[in-house]
């Protein structure tokens, strides 16, 4: 008896008896398959023509349901062409030679599996094997993704589907899977998942992978939003699949509209459920969780710093957060350049460079404040505690110079108009935008330094108002708790207590299902 | 034709046992995603730092995190340098930018 017909007899005694696990074991696709399915090849390709097979497949999976026995099933027509395809993708495939073909063929084969899947009374056979198939599909993506030469020539096609990148159209598939398993009515939202819900997160958790892959991160706001309206509490489901998706819901709400509140929420949630042994994963949730937080005013303490997970992040986020805290730029953007690359390829180098400047610009006004402020010597003065705006616009044009390439020189008592000098090759360097004080070598005015002051106090980071007349910002509230308390108030309260539009409440996370 | 002995319903059993004899191939499925797979697909909440949580009503992640960070000291580098600029009678008699440009 041929390979093939002892294997389509074993396939349909796995399908009578609904035996999910061995139509799992049998439906094998990866490269490391065993011999026999090597034999199985050889034999589809040097013995069947297309329509002598496809005879034979319907011969060996009659969906006739006239045969139909109590308690048993019978194959059904997606079934069978999905069997051709499982037959079609052995004999094209080819890991060795053509990765971007047995793309293809694997595609196709994912796809008619999650057709078959959506039969209302034998689809749940075939959960396992679709996930098992999704996981080939989707580490091949990520091999591909990874090397762009091998799909160059599928990018310079015109039509839509073949402009999509390979991630991409993967990921569509697999979606194909999770909407189904997500569509099943075999328990209600509140109960324990039964049934194709139970894979619900396996298979948005590999759809959320490619797509943060081929950097289509919003393609991800309908899995959220779907999850949202239909999925059973994240709770409910294995620790795994619960850590790995809030970890992509996290860096999506970081990445998308800058919702670092619910980025926190959700990464925090993340690193607390993942025990201490799973280094790795720590430290990517970490790489997120540290930079939402330190974008919210909440810096990592030098105790999470010290743990294992963090040995290769201390080193990008503590002297960050040292300039942060100094409000010295001109450490924090040569930190930012040292470390470009990395924080590029992890995505934070943009949010870092321009969302922390509003507290940049805050401590360097406290510090500011605190070296030129003199107290009242009568204590029953009624003068208000005020910042010099141009004080702080001195200190701008310093930084701005230091940021140019003017280098301090020896100053002395005899000579303390030597603080600086010009760069070496006489003239200021080149900054990027994003490398000067307001946009690359734009002079520093006191207007610049007059409307970052009346944004920090409308932001809440500065407590007072600009007395414009006079040139100064003076403090509220600084005879109860000192003109530096009173003045700069903490960021990470100021941010918590922001109130927003009704619609909005970063405590409620969009896909994150919790009762 | 195939032997028995080759057929895929005698391997059916322990797939995992026949993989193990076959020579060991390149992989071409990369394993180095950015979020691996966790080696195992469940733990209990006291292997993790979630259930105390819980209990402390957050307090007990709170040592994680410094919500206060302001710095009052000024006896550092950039403040040294600051402390001279801001001695300037004002920005436009900045002695750097009038000896130098």
């Amino acid at each position: 008896m041929s390979l093939v017909i002892q294997f389509l007899s074993q396939i349909r005694n796995f399908i009578r008896k609904q035996d999910g696990d061995s139509l799992r074991s049998w439906l094998q696709v990866g490269p490391n398959s065993p011999r026999q399915y090597h034999e199985l090849r050889a034999e589809l390709r040097n013995q069947y023509r297309q329509s002598g097979l496809d005879n034979i497949i319907q011969k060996c999976l009659p969906d006739d349901e006239d045969d139909e026995v109590e308690g048993e099933a019978v194959p059904w027509p997606s079934l069978v062409t999905f069997i051709k395809e499982y037959f079609t993708f052995w004999r094209d495939a080819d890991y060795d030679a053509d990765l971007v073909r047995t793309h293809q063929l694997l595609s196709t084969l994912v796809s008619s599996c999650a057709t078959a899947l959506t039969h209302p009374a034998y689809g749940a056979m075939l959960l396992k094997t679709s996930m098992s198939l999704s996981d080939v599909l989707a580490r091949l993506t990520m091999t591909l993704n990874r090397r762009p030469e091998l799909t160059r020539q599928l990018r310079t096609s015109n039509d839509d589907e073949s402009r999509k990148s390979i991630a991409e159209s993967s990921a569509e598939i697999i979606q194909k899977i999770f909407t189904a398993c997500l569509n099943d009515r075999s328990s209600d939202r509140s109960s324990p998942p039964k049934g194709k819900r139970v894979a619900i997160y396996i298979f948005a958790n590999l759809v959320l992978k490619l797509l943060f892959a081929c950097r289509r991160i919003h393609l991800a706001k309908m899995i959220f939003f779907n999850l949202g309206a239909n999925s059973p509490p994240l709770s409910l489901y294995p620790a795994a699949q619960r850590v790995t998706f809030l970890y992509y819901l996290g860096r999506f709400s970081f990445s998308s509209g800058n919702h670092y509140l619910r980025a926190a929420n959700c990464l925090e949630a993340a690193y607390l459920q993942t025990p201490p042994r799973f280094t790795s994963h720590r430290t990517n949730i970490l790489t997120y969780l540290i930079a939402a937080n330190i974008l919210l005013g909440r810096f990592p303490s030098a105790s999470l710093l010290q743990r294992p997970e963090s040995r290769t992040l201390a080193p990008i986020f503590f002297p960050l957060c040292a300039a942060l805290r100094g409000g010295d730029f001109i450490s924090f953007q040569a930190h930012l350049a040292e470390h470009e690359d990395w924080l590029l390829e992890k995505g934070l180098l943009v949010p870092l460079t321009h969302k922390l400047r509003p507290l940049l610009w805050r401590s360097l006004a406290r510090k500011t404040f605190l070296l030129t402020y003199v107290p009242p010597t009568d204590s029953a003065s009624r003068k208000a505690a005020t910042l010099d705006v141009a004080d702080l616009h001195a200190a701008a044009v310093y930084v701005q110079r230091r940021l140019e390439g003017w280098a301090l020189a020896n100053n002395t008592q005899e000579d303390p108009g030597t603080t600086l000098v010009p760069p070496p090759a006489g003239r200021p360097s080149r900054l990027r935008p994003n490398e000067g004080l307001v946009w690359g070598n734009a002079e520093v005015t006191p207007d610049h330094v007059e409307l970052q002051l009346a944004t920090l106090v409308e932001e809440g980071l500065m407590h007072g108002f600009i007395a414009h007349g006079q040139g100064r910002f003076a403090i509220i509230g600084a005879k109860a708790k000192g003109p530096v308390a009173a003045g700069w108030p903490s960021v990470w309260q100021s941010i918590q207590e922001r109130r927003y539009e009704e619609d909005y409440n970063p405590d409620d996370v969009p896909g994150w299902v919790r009762v | 034709m195939a032997s028995e002995t080759t057929k895929p319903a005698e391997t059916a059993a322990a797939p995992a046992d026949q993989k193990q004899q076959e020579p060991t191939k390149p992989t071409v499925l990369g394993e180095d995603d950015e979020f691996e797979d966790f080696p195992v697909d469940d733990w209990p909440d006291n292997e993790t730092e979630a259930a105390a949580q819980a209990a402390s009503g957050g307090e007990s992640s709170k040592h994680l995190w410094e919500e206060s960070w302001d710095d009052d000291d000024t006896s550092d580098d950039f403040s040294a340098q600051l402390k001279y600029v801001d001695q300037r009678p004002s920005p436009t008699q900045h002695s750097s930018q009038s000896r130098c440009l």
